[in-house]
């Protein structure tokens, strides 16, 4: 049984306030709303400014997926899997790819998992660039939100080019990688990022140098390590509280083994647990991608990108399951996916890191709060409602 | 990795395992009684390391009249992922709650119940919709529930679409004189 | 605190002194990247309306539909692909599939418009600004949804193969067949082409799936003769082949042969009909070959008497006096015969039918059906033809049929471009001469089957194309010597195909122990009676029928060679076929 006094069990509280007393007010934020990270509802009780409760509500953005994959075949499902999260769906695409290869046996050239691995990191930095932007115009500072969002159509730019798409690439599919890179992409892709260094630098420089910013966001949500493993906490969020878990390193999938990285955590980097130290964070978690990148550029080998599957008009995938996850720049990124030896899947599960970020966690770290911090928070713990009811 | 067979000679010893098998060297599947399921996963939250919980979800095994719940674990200092699975009977589906292990079970719980219509007694808020407000319908995540026939009879189409087959309209425009062939 | 958090935040400002990020300019002026998957192109010449495209769209955003100045023919369906723009993701899964290439994306993503019915368009019919753009997605390089490559078919070397008159292809095993019938699509566009428009990508379906009965059963829905067609069908079908535009047309005919092969005989029974109730009716058929006994066993199943009627010993006709055993073993052709003669039809062999006797049998029977092959070898009108050394192409294939060496020495020329100067010439190949095939016109004329002509080229066979034949002369030894005029291709003005012109003083003399004479055959009709007494029409020594094989007297049908211009076995069993459900129509007063 958890310590019911830090971790008290919620059951979504709005009627334990007696809202005819004066005392208490309830304001919905959402689910259309600047300071919520997509449509989600946040269903608030205030007592004064102070949040007394919060109850969120999903489903606004609950398009089926699970339901309309298993009526299709399975090559006709990766054009479905990178819409379930729109800011990184690559790791959809990959994670869907990965585990239907995995069932059928399937083994995809070096390539093409190099390509992979490059597109898995350009898309959590492009992701990150747009979460910078949304943490600080959450505290008001529109302009680097300006920055980064710019910086973020030029790496759209580059996955235009390589993929044929800006946001839904379904470039990598089962069998390797849906064409190779063009003329000239890779010198495109070094000199994006040597322009978004720059922008970082300067980002770095006004939003972590700054009053407002460490007024606000230092000691706001405060995230311990015993609470990880309780609310099932992945990615920087548990990071930054000191945790080092990273599945790149621990599943060491695609060729996370041939690069050179270090976990980072709130403690290699010197920041506490909270809002501003879990910035920091990802604001170097950003810099390590780019790194990232930059060695993957340097060392890919040649061959081909793809191997085909069998007639996938009439493709059977043997029966039985996988699990496969992935870090995405949230946390443990999964797809679970059944096979019952017919032409399409039995089960696709999708595993989002937001599922227990936004509901559980989010409703826990939320009374105490001022009803001002709430989008700082939100975004904070880096949540995408588009994953959670899929 | 774990040794999968002294992890099952633990839990011979206090659950019945059903069956366990091996995916990849980092994960595997364990198979036990509904009855099992809540101190299984207890005991190897608490005893083998596994504190993670990444996910629960179900399989409608229809042909089977049973639901199949997985709750997928993770043993971060073993780095080994482990989906303990149960069946129950679909037509009438209880499982008894998790809510006190993790503080997402009870959203997961929730999901299950609108989803395929699980029910898990004392969850907290269970009765809340996840995702769909004021759905009147089936649990829709039942292979039985045919989204393509209830979208046909409660939505209209825009008219105007007709498709041919095309060895049935060369039929009709090349040989129609041999058609009945 | 400090000093720092304070003045930092002002260096913003400097964005004031940089270059804007923005692009100025209307969103129509930047393009999209190469490879941008934008709206749909068309090419509709090469579009074949085969509707994979449809098939792979996974939100049912194609239909297929028939297009205004679009005519189909054999290979094209005449319909084309019409894309719904609000259910299209643009993922391209129907370009990567796209079985001839026509179908592209450009790479434009700008289309406003205040009627939305007009986002229900066909690409390349619907004309559209960007038809011609330059740029877009296409299937990318080295990126394939579809087996390009045929599975190998094992065979005899070509040694082994000289050797005898052995089965030359060894038939697939159940592992390459599954993978070969893993290429089709089922576009269905070879059912059109197929003379007895079998349900082709049923039976293929029927291979990949392990399913042998439903196989065989869909077989014989439409042939009869499996085994038979499956070792020497022309493949018109393989020759529309979806899959053959950009790489090896699927190996339809191996497939069909799969299924005969796996099944024996005394186990048909099990996955195939039995006849209906008898219906108390008798059709006589003249002539066993495969449009004979086609009819006779659609008529049988409808529940009719049937006797056949053949001058030979056996029946098979071309397929059995024809071809030879290495293509076509006599025992796969029984198989064939048997199972219909089991059924209940009977066949009467050496018996021939004269003008007489067709009136006796109009009078004893219901319906009439002749189906008699053209036996009757045409002249190569040179003087010296009647030579002793001379040797007609049948009757030689006839000897070897009837198991006799047909002595035709060590050098041998066969003078004809058609099957039978192929299988004649293969055929004493294997009695070890040495073979020289000399046609008036050139290689690509020849209306032999294109494998045919290029295996007798690995036999070692020599060709000696644009020889007029000038006449046959004794040579020494008691050789024959066959003089002829190299030509030369000269166009026709009319537009017809070139002619060959005789080349002045190039007259050569090929010396060799034998000449076989394979050029064409025609219809010999000697049974039947006078349009006056018959009610059949003759007209060009062909009688005339209709799509049905209906002649002008409503009992009497014909089919195959004689009426035919095809002149395969499969359009045969196609007249046979229709004429059988034509026949039991008249017999019965059904409406069609």
């Amino acid at each position: 049984m958890p310590d019911r006094e830090k971790f008290p069990v919620h059951t979504g509280g709005v009627e334990n306030f007696d809202l005819e007393s004066g005392r208490y007010m309830k304001v919905w934020q959402g689910p259309q709303h600047p300071g919520v990270t997509g449509n989600m509802a946040l269903e608030l009780v205030t007592s004064g400014d102070e949040i007394v409760d919060l109850k969120t509500h999903v489903g606004y953005l609950h398009r089926g997926f699970e339901k309309l994959m298993e009526r299709r075949k399975w090559i006709q499902n990766f054009p479905l899997v990178c819409r379930i999260c729109v800011p990184e769906p690559d790791f959809n695409e990959y994670l869907y790819a990965a585990a239907t290869e995995e069932l059928a046996g399937i083994e995809i050239p070096e390539r093409a998992v190099w390509i992979r691995t490059l597109n898995l990191e350009m898309a959590r930095l492009t992701s990150f660039l747009m979460w910078l932007g949304g943490q600080a115009g959450a505290f008001g500072m529109g302009t680097i939100g300006q920055w980064t969002v710019t910086m973020r159509d030029f790496m759209l730019d580059l996955f235009e080019e390589l993929t044929g798409g800006r946001i839904y690439h379904m470039y990598i599919v089962p069998g390797g990688v849906r064409g190779d890179v063009p003329q000239g992409w890779f010198s495109h892709v070094l000199t994006t990022l040597k322009n978004v260094e720059k922008v970082l630098d300067d980002i770095e420089l006004v939003l972590f140098n700054n009053a407002v910013f460490k007024k606000r966001a230092v000691g706001l949500g405060v995230i311990t390590p015993d609470m990880v493993d309780y609310y099932g906490i992945t990615g920087p969020n548990a990071r930054a509280s000191g945790v080092a878990r990273d599945i790149r390193k621990d599943r060491s999938y695609l060729i996370y083994d041939k690069l050179d990285f270090d976990i980072i955590t709130g403690i290699s980097i010197g920041v506490d647990s909270d809002i501003f130290g879990r910035t920091r964070l990802r604001a170097a978690e950003m810099r390590q991608s780019i790194s990232l990148i930059r060695q993957m550029i340097d060392k890919m080998p040649e061959g081909p990108v793809h191997v085909s599957p069998p007639n996938v008009l009439h493709w059977k995938i043997p029966a039985g399951e996988t699990y496969l996850s992935a870090e995405c720049t949230r946390g443990e990124y999964g797809y679970y996916i059944v096979s019952d030896g017919s032409d399409k899947p039995r089960r696709v599960y999708v595993r989002g890191p937001s599922y227990t970020h936004a509901v559980a966690l989010f409703e826990h770290m939320a009374p105490g709060t001022n009803i001002a911090d709430t989008a700082g928070l939100m975004v904070s713990l880096h949540t995408y409602p588009p994953e959670i009811e899929r | 990795m774990v040794d999968l067979k002294a992890l099952r000679a633990e839990m011979d010893k206090r659950y019945k395992v059903i069956e366990i098998s091996e995916q990849r060297t980092d994960l595997a599947f364990l198979e036990c009684d509904k009855i099992d399921v809540p101190d299984a996963v207890a005991y190897l939250r608490d005893h083998e390391g596994y504190v993670h919980l990444s996910f629960i979800t179900c399989v409608d095994r229809l042909e089977d009249e049973q639901f199949e719940i997985v709750y997928m674990l993770r043993n971060h200092e073993k780095k080994h992922d482990l989906g303990v699975k149960t069946k129950i009977d679909r037509k009438n589906p209880v499982m008894d709650s998790m809510h006190n292990h993790w503080a997402a079970v009870a959203t997961y719980q929730r999901e299950l119940r609108e989803m395929f219509g699980i029910e898990f007694p004392g969850s907290p808020g269970v009765n809340r919709p996840f995702a769909l407000e004021s759905w009147a319908g089936p649990p829709p995540m039942r292979r039985d529930f045919d989204t393509r026939k209830y979208s046909e009879e409660t939505y209209f189409p825009r008219p105007g679409r007709e498709t041919h087959d095309p060895a049935e309209h060369m039929k009709k425009t090349q040989y129609p004189g041999r058609a009945d062939l | 605190m400090s000093i720092k958090d304070i003045i930092a935040p002002f260096a913003v400002w400097k964005r004031a002194f940089e270059k804007p990020w923005t692009i100025k300019k209307p969103i129509d002026d930047r393009p999209g990247a190469d490879r941008y998957r934008g709206f749909h192109k068309n090419d509709g010449d090469t579009c074949i309306g085969c509707g994979t495209c449809e098939t792979i769209c996974q939100n049912a955003a194609i239909d297929m539909v028939p297009v205004d100045g679009v005519q189909g023919d054999g290979g094209d369906s005449g319909l084309r692909p019409q894309i719904d723009y609000g259910r299209c993701c643009w993922c391209a899964l129907c370009v990567d599939i796209c079985t001839t290439g026509s179908l592209t994306m450009s790479n434009r993503y700008v289309w406003t418009d205040n009627d939305p019915d007009v986002y229900r368009f066909i690409p390349g019919y619907d004309s559209k600004e960007w038809d011609n753009a330059e740029t877009g997605y296409s299937r990318p390089e080295g990126y394939s949804l579809l087996k390009e490559e045929r599975v190998e078919m094992p065979a005899l070397s070509v040694e082994e193969g000289l050797k005898s008159f052995v089965e030359m292809i060894k038939g697939y095993s159940a592992e390459q067949a599954v993978k070969e019938a893993d290429r089709c699509v089922e576009c269905g566009i070879c059912v059109a082409e197929c003379p007895a428009h079998m349900d082709i990508p049923g039976y293929i379906r029927a291979v990949r799936e392990g399913n042998i009965d439903e196989g065989m059963r869909l077989l014989y829905e439409t042939n009869p003769f499996p085994a038979s067609c499956g070792r020497i069908c022309t493949h018109r079908c393989e020759e529309v082949c979806s899959i053959g535009h950009n790489g090896d047309s699927v190996a339809i005919r191996w497939l069909k042969r799969y299924i005969a092969d796996q099944v024996e005989l005394e186990d048909y029974g099990k996955a195939l009909p039995r006849p209906e109730e008898n219906t108390g009716k008798k059709i006589a058929v003249i002539g066993a070959g495969p449009g004979g006994l086609t009819a006779a066993y659609y008529l049988r199943m409808l529940g009719h008497d049937v006797a056949v009627l053949e001058a030979r010993k056996a029946g098979g006709g071309m397929l059995r006096y024809g071809i030879p055993e290495y293509r076509l073993p006599y025992d796969q052709l029984d198989k064939d015969i048997e199972y219909i003669r089991g059924l209940g039809v009977e066949i009467r062999y050496s018996i021939n039918v004269d003008a007489e006797s067709f009136k006796n049998l109009e009078k004893d029977y219901d319906a009439l059906f002749f189906s008699t092959g053209l036996s009757d070898p045409y002249k190569l009108g040179i003087d010296g033809e009647d030579n002793p050394r001379v040797f007609g192409g049948l009757a030689v294939l006839d000897e070897v049929t009837a198991g006799k060496d047909p002595k035709l020495g060590k050098t041998v020329g066969v003078i004809g471009g058609g099957n039978v100067a192929m299988d004649a010439a293969r055929t004493a190949r294997r009695y070890g001469a040495e073979v020289t095939v000399l046609y008036r016109r050139r290689v690509v004329d020849m209306p032999a089957d294109i494998e045919e002509i290029e295996e007798a080229a690995e036999e070692g066979i020599t060709i000696i194309p644009q020889a007029i034949p000038l006449r046959v002369e004794d040579a020494a030894d008691g050789k024959v010597g066959f003089v002829w005029n190299m030509a030369e291709m000269v166009d026709d003005p009319d537009g017809g195909r070139p002619r060959p012109q005789p080349i002045k003083g190039e007259i050569h003399t090929f010396v060799c122990d034998s000449l076989i004479s394979a050029v064409g055959q025609g219809t010999n009709l000697p049974y039947l009676p006078e349009e006056s007494e018959s009610g059949v029409a003759v007209k060009r020594y062909k009688p005339v029928v209709d799509e049905r094989g209906q002649t002008g007297n409503p009992g009497i049908f014909a089919g195959g060679d004689i009426v035919n211009s095809r002149k395969d076995a499969v359009s045969a069993i196609g007249d046979g076929h229709a004429a059988a459900l034509s026949i039991d129509r008249f017999l019965m007063k059904k409406e069609a």
